[in-house]
């Protein structure tokens, strides 16, 4: 006999399987600038920010073989919709709401079978600063629009201190000011993160054990972010309103990503 | 969750899209038609409509194409303004002749399948790869082109980025691909031109050993004489002809006012050499 409380109790395991595989993701920052709009992330390993259609980018974390398969699914649907009709019908309103979202709450429904791990952000490109689109996208098919910035992280605390940290949105805002803001977003982020970490490592207070505490919050920031790009590489993918070639889309290149670095710390 | 194709002509296919299931579109030849048929589209009840000549020759920089502005169905000029020379990515153009809808949805598909590719597989597609996607959709025409509808020739050039010179590649209508190291051309009016390419070649230079000016006007003069001899190409006494180029700069096309003074000169000289009839 399957009883409403077996059906809670399932879907609470699943959950916390699935927010457990998240919490060490490396966050991802999607902000906008008057010229464009950027993706920021960490890698660790993998490349983490991708185009997936004109004016379209997309960036996640979670397990690598989910994230492929929302990627390649995105960059498919997405391609046969601008082929079908028109590029200019392409829209990440209608990749997550009508396709992607429906499909992951139907995975994450299925007992018997391993839950998605994911946590998206989708970027898109608008005609005019100040109508770029930001969509996340969780394991469960909820979705989320944002305008001026968006961010995935580990966990929701996280999310909510990168949010504080960005501040109001600022279309208007120049590239260098958007990356700077992002990147901070980023280094808070992922110490919101490790902080939970330590906390669940039997003690109630997390800051206890964090080598950081004894250090003023900005300060601890770069020291963060220092020792975080020794192991790890940093990735901005842009997607630019101006340009002479065919694609919006660039990753920043290792000089422009060493000038922001440098400038930041 | 979501199955994913690998490729958008596997995709197509599986949806049954008519640019991968031609036959589905065919329409059997009705009895009262004239089978020996009216020029195009005869024997199907369709008329569709054509792009006429389409040009390309090399220069020292790169590849120059040129096409007339006409397309025509049987014997009626359907649009005096229809551009037929079309980028399918930054280094890449399809010059095209023979049936509009189809070619049309060829460069389409064309664009968003190495778009596709690019961004599925991290890698832009190579040269070979672009090519036979090409030579797929000029294939799947065959069988309409068999009953006088949808058949369409296809020049492809490119810059070449590895060997850092310009490429030209032609078809025929079975999707066979060929590489010419100077010259192509496709559509009813080159035929009638065909020697004179290799009479320029043997008799002045190769073009690839011409500068941009020289080769345009080459290439420009070709199409004048195309327009001449064939009746569904168009002159440029009223709309002016495109030219574009591609070299390692990426795709231009060449200003209105340079084609309109370079025109003129091949007008002027022509009229000199004809002695006006009395």
């Amino acid at each position: 006999m399957y009883s409403p409380f077996d059906f809670n109790e399932a879907m609470n395991h699943r959950k916390d399987f699935v927010e457990e595989a998240l919490r060490p993701g490396s966050p991802a920052v999607g902000i906008a600038y008057e010229g464009g709009i950027a993706l920021l992330s960490v890698n660790r390993s993998q490349r983490k920010i991708y185009e997936i259609y004109d004016r379209q980018m997309f960036s996640a974390i979670g397990r690598q073989a989910d994230i492929e398969n929302v990627r390649l699914a995105s960059i498919q649907m997405m391609h046969q919709e601008g082929f079908e009709r028109s590029p200019d019908d392409v829209s990440i309103q209608r990749l997550v709401g009508f396709s992607l979202s429906p499909a992951l709450k139907k995975a994450f429904g299925e007992q018997f079978a391993a839950p998605f791990v994911i946590r998206a952000l989708f970027a898109e490109l608008g005609r005019q600063p100040g109508t770029d689109n930001f969509f996340t996208l969780n394991y469960d098919g909820e979705f989320r629009q944002h305008r001026g910035a968006a961010v995935v992280a580990g966990t929701s605390g996280a999310e909510d201190a990168m949010l504080e940290k960005i501040g109001e949105p600022n279309p208007g805002q120049s590239r260098e000011e958007a990356l700077h803001k992002a990147l901070s977003a980023w280094s808070t982020g992922a110490r919101e993160a490790i902080k939970r970490r330590l906390a669940i490592g039997g003690r109630d207070d997390g800051d206890d054990y964090n080598p950081l505490r004894d250090i003023d919050e900005s300060e601890a920031d770069s020291v963060f972010l220092r020792d975080e790009l020794k192991n790890g590489k940093l990735e901005v993918g842009l997607l630019e309103r101006r340009g002479a070639r065919d694609s919006r889309f660039r990753l920043l290149s290792a000089d422009e990503l060493d000038k922001l670095v440098q400038d930041h710390i | 969750m979501i199955e994913v194709a690998g490729d958008l002509w596997s995709l197509l296919e599986k949806r049954g899209h008519p640019l991968t299931r031609p036959e589905a579109t065919a329409m059997p030849a009705r009895p009262y038609d004239s089978p020996a048929g009216q020029g195009v589209g005869a024997g199907t009840g369709v008329v569709d409509t054509h792009g006429t000549t389409v040009i390309a020759v090399k220069f020292d920089k790169g590849v120059i194409n040129v096409g007339d502005r006409r397309a025509t169905a049987n014997f009626a000029v359907m649009y005096d303004k229809s551009e037929k020379v079309l980028p399918i990515d930054d280094y890449t153009l399809l010059a095209i002749s023979g049936s509009f809808a189809r070619a049309m949805e060829a460069v389409r598909y064309l664009r968003t399948t190495f778009k596709l590719f690019e961004r599925t597989y991290l890698q832009s597609m190579s040269l070979d790869g672009k090519l036979a996607e090409l030579a797929k959709v000029v294939r799947a025409g065959i069988p309409d082109a068999m009953q006088g509808i949808g058949g369409f020739i296809p020049i492809l050039t490119t810059f070449d980025r590895e060997s850092n010179e310009g490429r030209i590649f032609f078809y025929d209508g079975m999707g066979a691909r060929f590489e010419s190291a100077e010259f192509g051309a496709a559509g009813s009016g080159s035929m009638q031109i065909r020697g004179v390419f290799d009479y320029i070649v043997k008799t002045r230079k190769p073009f690839h050993d011409m500068n941009r000016e020289e080769a345009l006007k080459e290439a420009l003069l070709l199409l004048d004489i195309a327009a001449d001899l064939d009746a569904a190409t168009g002159g440029w006494a009223k709309v002016l002809p495109l030219a574009t180029t591609i070299t390692a700069d990426g795709i231009e096309d060449v200003p209105e006012d340079e084609l309109r003074r370079i025109v003129a000169d091949i007008d002027r000289q022509g009229g000199e050499r004809i002695a006006p009839r009395r």
